[in-house]
């Protein structure tokens, strides 16, 4: 190693815990909006005019067939089963109800701000999107993210003035409140490094199976309660352990995700900057 | 020059894995087409080459990709360093062998310290979890996309049409 390598490698490690310093004080804030307003037109053309290439690369290599099928089912059925969850949170009132009407009757005091998401997080131990929207939108930490369907997306984890960053409910530092909508058993929700859902702390005795539907169970304040989430894939119960550990399938897809709408009536509680 | 050119590239392939890579999944994983080039462009070139391209990368990486600045640059800097001093002992002959080491390395490397990241940070500590469903995928996808890239860099050399090393 020469010693102008030993200085480049020096100072370029310097530079890391610097930047990872400053980034903790917030004193590069001003520099990533910046970043996003120069930068998201170029990656709006890059993503725009490779999506064929990528969406071809990924028909090849999903085993499960044509990722645009898949993209369209899993947005029909996260419309259905969200209507399905709703009608049967408050079924004598929603049994009436046929069509979208009845996801907006469910928040009629809420406010819900639109926005499109314009990066996302390319690491493979992380998820989290950028948003059009920011602090001169009204946007703060902590805020809500729900699908246009109303099934859960995340939480505001930093605003910037014209753009936010949203932790989806699959990134591994997630933890949700949850409860499972037929048998009222409360579990965290956390995410893990493969992107799937889990839900942990489920009591051993607790009646949990297949299909039941998770929503939010407002604990903690973080979360309004009765936000669809995902429904249960598989239930891993042994003998040994103290509770039962739940996969659970998220409602949205949210690796396809385009628009997303901010919860801007909820005012969460207790909520501390990452 | 060949450094303004060299972090250009190194920005243009930030700003590329960021907005159109990221679409990708195989495996699971998203490839890392920025990481897989500047070991191919370390194994053709050399340490003193590559590491005004690691700055550049790593920086740009931090701000458009929604990580925190500073780790990205540190995952990037840690391997190639590693494998640059490694580069220079020899120890393999094979051209083509010792890159596609170098990238499963590297590639090992990279998502370890973003696991370690995450994990330091408040991500749900589940090394095991993060090494079957991020780490060891990503070093896969990585590796099989190293050969293309890799021949274009080699080609790129002027003498590597006279005398191509990997046949060695």
């Amino acid at each position: 190693m020469t010693a102008r390598t030993f200085v480049w490698t020096g100072f370029l490690a310097i530079l890391a815990f610097a930047l990872m310093a400053a980034s903790r004080f917030t004193l590069l804030d001003p520099v990533h909006n910046l970043t996003l307003d120069v930068t998201s037109p170029v990656q709006s053309l890059l993503s725009d005019s490779t999506r064929p290439i990528a969406d071809w690369v990924n028909n090849i290599t999903d085993a499960r067939g044509l990722s645009q099928e898949n993209k369209r089912l899993r947005a029909e059925n996260e419309r259905l089963t969200t209507e399905l969850s709703l009608a049967r949170e408050d079924s004598a009132e929603l049994q009436a109800l046929k069509d979208l009407q009845a996801i907006q009757q469910q928040f009629p005091d809420d406010t819900f701000l639109e926005t499109s998401i314009v990066a996302r997080d390319s690491s493979n131990t992380g998820a989290i999107v950028a948003i059009s929207r920011g602090r001169s939108d009204g946007v703060r930490e902590g805020m809500i993210v729900v699908t246009e369907g109303r099934s859960l997306v995340g939480t505001v984890s930093k605003a910037f003035d014209d753009y936010a960053w949203v932790r989806l409910i699959t990134d591994p530092k997630s933890a949700v409140s949850a409860m499972v909508q037929e048998s009222r058993a409360e579990g965290v929700v956390a995410g893990d490094y493969g992107g799937g859902l889990t839900m942990e702390f489920v009591g051993q005795g607790a009646a949990v199976k297949e299909g039941d539907f998770v929503v939010t169970s407002g604990v903690g304040g973080g979360y309004p309660p009765g936000i669809v989430i995902g429904r249960i894939a598989r239930v891993r119960k042994t003998e040994q352990d103290l509770f039962q550990k739940v996969d659970v399938d998220h409602l949205a897809s949210l690796s396809a995700l385009e628009r997303a709408l901010v919860l801007m009536s909820f005012e969460p509680k207790g909520y501390d900057r990452p | 020059m060949r450094y303004v050119l060299g972090g250009g590239l190194a920005w243009f392939l930030a700003m590329f894995q960021a907005s159109s890579v990221a679409q990708v999944h195989v495996l699971g994983v998203t490839p890392n087409l920025l990481l897989v080039m500047l070991v191919c462009w370390l194994v053709v070139r050399g340490l003193d080459d590559v590491l005004p391209m690691v700055a550049v990368a790593g920086i740009t990486t931090g701000f458009v990709a929604l990580e925190t600045p500073g780790v990205a640059l540190l995952a990037l800097l840690i391997p190639i360093v590693l494998l640059g001093v490694v580069r220079e002992l020899h120890v393999v002959h094979s051209e083509l062998l010792l890159v596609a080491a170098m990238v499963l390395v590297a590639s090992v490397l990279y998502e370890g310290v973003m696991l370690l990241g995450a994990m330091a940070t408040g991500g749900v500590l589940d090394p095991l979890g993060g090494l079957t469903d991020a780490v060891a995928p990503a070093a896969l996808v990585n590796l099989a996309l190293m050969p293309p890239v890799y021949f274009v860099m080699r080609f790129a050399r002027p003498d590597a049409r006279r005398r191509p090393s990997y046949l060695l």
